[in-house]
């Protein structure tokens, strides 16, 4: 599945409206704010249709996925918004994310809970709000709105970066670093990176893939209130800093990174850092640029590239 | 004493709104503590062990009340000595935690980091045995488990 899916549920007294465009959403927030109506309404709707006295306007099915039969039933949809609500524990099973890695299907999981199986982005954690009346209706207008959404303001000259990368990702920012007298450091992976930050003092700067940091923030984040010292930089990953500088010319690029969402295939792509690294190679290939994960081409440390890939970090200032 | 602990606990109710609604109490619904909790988490008045009012689905049941104002009632009230998974319950219900933890030794499951507020609060994490008095004792120590 692809794209980006306007999802309006109504009764006579709710108006949820949203947007879904990854394949994992996750809803969390406070209690009392709708999450398991907006469940309970679209799961009659789907059993009764318009004779629940229910609207869901959507371009693609919705629908709710629990209980027991949840494998048999993921198996055979294809196409569909799938909405899980919290008291389904498979949601947290190396199963499940087996099951939907290959998915035809958008997942919007209702969880309090950090699920470590599953690589979704720290752009699609949300809450809900109620933001008064809909259009002179009696219906209270419910949306969605991002947990991690200071991420955007972030204005820092770090003294130390921590990489979740281990491969070009760090060979490059290592070499940035070094230049510049600062610190740099592999966490060896996302998950290691909380372990890595506590022992830290001074600016310290994490640079990791956004795109499938999710399960991380609620951690990470929960440091960075608690420790000024602590900022997170968290663009989708090492390879779209690259596809966003321009280092690589290509009509395409500006194209699909306005909206990768119309590019990006959930039964291909998990998580969008591996379409980006993917793209990255393909586009690269046979050229003086070609990229590889494993190792840096060290074409991308040559002064001018390093400056332009360096300058289109926004909110982060590397160097003197 | 509020006790706290991280991450799987096997033996915890995982979703105590289904508790909930299967084994509450009339007079749980009226008795103050439930009064004050509906009105500040569901912005809701009871008005009788039956019926509630809530501002935007109108009249409504106890069972319609949220998955977080039913977890602090069985935390408030279950004399079970069940453990209750209060990762069902939003930031917006850790001031309640805290309360009904003053009042009694009160254990609970937490499987993501809640939001104690930035007042000094006290509790006793199970996995370490160490007592932690503010939100980054409790992160430093949460975030290994959960």
């Amino acid at each position: 599945m692809k794209g980006r899916h306007r999802v309006i549920v109504k009764n006579n007294k709710l108006h949820y409206e949203f947007e879904i465009k990854r394949n994992i959403t996750i809803i969390k927030g406070d209690s009392a704010t709708g999450k398991t109506t907006l469940i309970n309404m679209i799961r009659q709707f789907a059993n009764m249709g318009n004779s629940s006295g229910i609207d869901v306007i959507c371009d693609v099915p919705c629908r709710v996925l629990e209980g027991i039969d949840w494998k048999l039933i993921l198996q055979n949809i294809s196409g569909n918004i799938v909405f899980i609500d919290e008291e389904n524990a498979f949601i947290r099973s190396e199963e499940f994310a087996s099951a939907i890695q290959k998915s035809d299907n958008y997942f919007v999981i209702i969880t309090r809970e950090n699920l470590y199986n599953l690589p979704y982005s720290v752009e699609e954690i949300y809450g809900l709000y109620s933001s008064g009346k809909y259009q002179n209706t009696r219906r209270v207008y419910q949306q969605m709105y991002r947990i991690y959404s200071g991420m955007d303001r972030l204005s820092v000259q770090p003294e130390k970066i921590v990489v979740e990368d281990s491969n070009s990702g760090y060979e490059f920012f290592k070499f940035v670093a070094d230049e510049n007298d600062m610190e740099c450091e592999s966490a060896g992976g996302k998950t290691k990176l909380y372990s890595v930050l506590k022992e830290k003092q001074g600016e310290v700067c994490v640079i990791a893939d956004g795109a499938a940091i999710g399960a991380e923030m609620e951690k990470l984040y929960g440091l960075a209130q608690e420790n000024v010292n602590v900022k997170l930089y968290l663009p989708e990953s090492f390879e779209w800093i690259i596809l966003k500088s321009g280092l690589i010319a290509s009509k395409e690029i500006e194209k699909i990174l306005e909206e990768p969402e119309n590019y990006i295939d959930s039964r291909e792509y998990f998580s969008w850092e591996r379409y980006f690294t993917h793209l990255l190679i393909q586009l690269t290939e046979g050229t003086y640029f070609k990229y590889q994960k494993s190792r840096l081409n060290p074409v991308y440390l040559h002064e001018k590239n390093k400056k332009q890939i360096v300058d289109g970090m926004e909110g982060v200032k590397l160097g003197k | 004493m509020l006790n706290i602990y991280l991450g799987d606990m096997p033996e915890a109710i995982y979703h105590p709104p289904t508790y909930f609604d299967n084994t509450y109490e009339d007079e749980w619904i009226t008795n103050s503590l439930s009064v004050k909790m509906i009105k500040d988490v569901d912005k809701s008045d009871v008005i009788g062990t039956h019926l509630i009012e809530s501002p935007i689905l109108g009249p409504i049941s106890p069972k319609e009340l949220s998955g977080g104002v039913k977890t602090l009632m069985l935390m408030a009230f279950d004399e079970n000595e069940r453990v209750f998974n209060a990762s069902a319950c939003g930031d917006n219900c850790s001031k309640w935690i805290l309360q009904i933890g003053e009042a009694k030794e009160l254990t609970i499951n937490l499987r993501h980091i809640m939001n104690f507020g930035k007042d000094a609060f006290e509790a006793k994490i199970l996995n370490t045995g160490q007592t932690v008095h503010n939100m980054k004792e409790f992160v430093e120590i949460a975030g290994e488990y959960v």
